[in-house]
């Protein structure tokens, strides 16, 4: 049960899976969460594609970082955060380009 | 069966904390998520280092599943609290697992710690000791697992729920999102199988969805013939745990598999039928 070549599961690991060697063939959403300038550590974004389908979630790392590697097209990054925080940003993506995302809550 | 005999709520959770007979155990996707902070008492079971046979593609066998939950301190009386991160994915895999192997007291935490955080809840970092005991499993039950085999003869005939995201189902994607997309399988899915995402039966805090709401989105919208059996697949069969559940523990669906195969072994059989697109 590991997976694919490359990929050891599903699992979605605190601020996303690192970048891998073949970056430039991905389409990668990536960014930061924050509030007033400090990195929210607890929480979640989740990854919605442009029919509003919930299409992956990782937990926050503890710089409030998360990464997706998506397909190109549009797509909505939805954080969580306690306190009933949620937070919508469209973006979109491409190969070969990393699309940035900064979130402020 | 109802919810309560299969599902705990955080209130529950917190007033049973210490009862002896309760055992209360952290799954999670990431793996070291337990270790930043967990709910008190819980000890943790890692899906991957504990659960998976280390050459073989497959599971622990039971010899190995029972030293793991004698060594964790388990019994075969115990009630086994499960929960984990992201709508309780792996800790549903963990319970199908167990389901696998006889223990039949076991229930998840509603909403996993998914919830337990965006409430703030306590996480502490202590970590309890449990002495081991003489934890005796039974032999897999082999009407809870799909493989292969019977996947491809199920096409056509039995109800296929794929449930990873529309994208990978379309083909778009080989992967979810939050990992890498790899080169090496067939994009695609299972012909005949109806796509209905895992994400669909939670919440966002990441509970279940009343099961009237459940019975609309399976039997009324997605089309799935209840008379039938049915068999649930994603990538490497843990999200499909995730609906396994749904169908059969919270909707009461007696013949409900999980092929734990998944799309990483059936996109690599060799001459089996793919379908490509939407679907219906």
């Amino acid at each position: 049960m590991t997976g694919a070549p490359g990929n050891d599961g599903c699992g979605a690991p605190a601020g996303g899976a690192a970048l891998p060697a073949d970056a430039g063939h991905q389409a990668i959403v990536q960014g930061h969460v924050t509030r007033d300038g400090t990195a929210v550590q607890t929480g979640y974004a989740r990854l919605l594609n442009d029919g509003g389908e919930f299409v992956a979630e990782v937990p926050l790392g503890a710089d409030g970082g998360f990464r997706f590697f998506a397909a190109p097209g549009t797509w909505t990054v939805r954080v969580l955060a306690p306190g009933g925080v949620k937070s919508d940003q469209t973006v979109t993506a491409g190969y070969g380009q990393i699309t940035a995302v900064e979130v402020s809550v | 069966m109802s919810r309560s005999d299969v599902l705990v709520d955080a209130d529950w959770v917190e007033a049973h904390e210490g009862d002896p007979g309760v055992v209360l155990v952290e799954v999670d996707e990431d793996t070291s998520a337990y270790d930043t902070g967990h709910i008190p008492g819980a000890i943790k079971i890692d899906w991957k280092k504990d659960l998976q046979d280390p050459v073989r593609r497959d599971f622990v066998d039971k010899a190995g599943f029972e030293a793991l939950l004698s060594q964790r301190g388990i019994s075969n009386d115990d009630t086994v609290i499960l929960y984990g991160g992201n709508n309780n994915w792996f800790a549903a895999y963990a319970y199908w697992y167990f389901r696998l192997y006889g223990h039949h007291n076991v229930k998840l935490l509603d909403g996993g710690r998914k919830k337990w955080e965006l409430d703030s809840r306590e996480l502490v970092k202590d970590v309890p000791e449990r002495p081991a005991t003489h934890y005796v499993a039974s032999e897999q039950d082999a009407s809870l697992r799909a493989m292969r085999d019977e996947v491809v003869a199920a096409i056509g005939k039995r109800n296929l729920v794929d449930v990873r995201s529309p994208d990978e189902f379309a083909g778009r994607l080989l992967a979810p999102a939050h990992l890498p997309q790899e080169q090496a399988q067939r994009a695609g899915h299972i012909p005949t199988a109806k796509n209905v995402p895992w994400s669909k039966a939670a919440n966002d805090d990441g509970t279940f969805k009343p099961d009237d709401d459940l019975l609309t989105l399976y039997r009324d919208e997605a089309g799935l013939d209840f008379g039938k059996d049915t068999i649930a697949y994603c990538r490497i069969g843990e999200r499909s745990a995730h609906t396994w559940f749904v169908l059969h523990e919270l909707l009461e669906q007696p013949n409900v598999k999980n092929y734990d195969g998944s799309w990483t072994e059936y996109g690599s059989l060799v001459g089996v039928p793919i379908e490509l697109g939407d679907g219906q």
